[in-house]
């Protein structure tokens, strides 16, 4: 272990925070998705480094996991861009009200 | 640690221990750049700088096969995938718009206390030591270690999940298999086929 684990587990705090907040502020659909994606490297990040502090691969095989799971989100939030598109132009999620009747 | 840690030079791991501080700063920099910046293929350009710093630190963290996936996968099938739908859905009215909602603020402090909390916690971590979890369960006779893969090996990893995270593993197949379908009954044109 190169650097103390509290040193991984506060820089896995700060971009999921980076994250969060990308994800809440953006109007972009596709950006919000990005932001996502970065709170879930922020969330393997700390599993690598709780796998590496515990000498342990499990936090590793949780992160690849967690890679999995990001792509299939990745492909079927999209998907749903593209479709929504198709109806409407644009990407603005303040522009997609149909879904709140 | 590994049992060739005490052998590694002074040098070696302060020149590891830059690098990681390097990559922590530069990915803390390029994830900040990534959501705040307008033009949306800047900021995946930025993403893929992020990703490529985590590689680097999941490295220097002995997760070599995570690294490598990281790379991969990451940046260079879903990163890909994001600029493909960018690029192909050709956005004229991104420059115009404010790129925030009137919320941001109230997100902007959201984040914070996401972070803030996660900051909090992060100094209970002592919880762990001494004669926790770290020693205990993962006690290995040192007369064995010659033939135990090296944690985060890809050897390693190949026993986890073949082993006792088979069914997850299966699970995580059956997932991807679920979003494939999903992805295409989505895109798919109505009329066209059916």
């Amino acid at each position: 272990m190169i650097v103390p684990l509290e040193t991984i587990l506060g820089l896995s705090a700060v971009l999921f925070g980076i994250g969060a907040f990308g994800f809440l502020a953006r109007r972009n659909i596709i950006l919000m998705f990005v932001s996502s994606e970065i709170m879930l490297n922020a969330v393997n990040l700390s599993l690598i480094g709780f796998s590496c502090y515990l000498e342990d691969s499990r936090g590793q095989v949780l992160a690849l996991f967690v890679i999995a799971v990001a792509a299939a989100e990745a492909a079927v939030g999209l998907g749903l861009v593209i479709a929504l598109n198709r109806n409407r132009p644009g990407v603005g999620v303040g522009d997609l009200t149909e879904l709140k009747w | 640690m590994r049992e060739a840690f005490p052998l590694v030079q002074l040098e070696t791991l302060v020149t590891a221990q830059t690098v990681f501080y390097y990559m922590a700063a530069a990915s803390v920099v390029t994830a900040l750049l990534a959501v705040t910046r307008k033009n949306p293929v800047h900021s995946m350009l930025w993403v893929l700088a992020l990703f490529v710093h985590m590689a680097g630190m999941f490295l220097l963290l002995d997760a070599e096969f995570l690294a490598a996936v990281q790379i991969i996968v990451y940046a260079g099938a879903i990163l890909i995938f994001y600029l493909f739908v960018v690029m192909l859905l050709d956005l004229p009215d991104e420059h115009v718009r404010p790129r925030f909602e009137q919320h941001w603020p109230y997100a902007a402090f959201v984040g914070l206390s996401f972070a803030a909390m996660a900051w909090l916690v992060r100094t209970d971590i002592h919880f762990f030591e001494g004669g926790g979890l770290a020693k205990s369960q993962v006690a290995v006779p040192s007369s064995v270690t010659t033939d135990v893969p090296t944690p985060g090996s890809l050897e390693d990893l190949g026993i986890e999940l073949f082993g006792p995270f088979a069914l997850p593993f299966e699970m995580a197949s059956l997932v991807l298999l679920a979003a494939i379908v999903g992805a295409v009954v989505l895109v798919r044109r109505r009329g066209v086929g059916a």
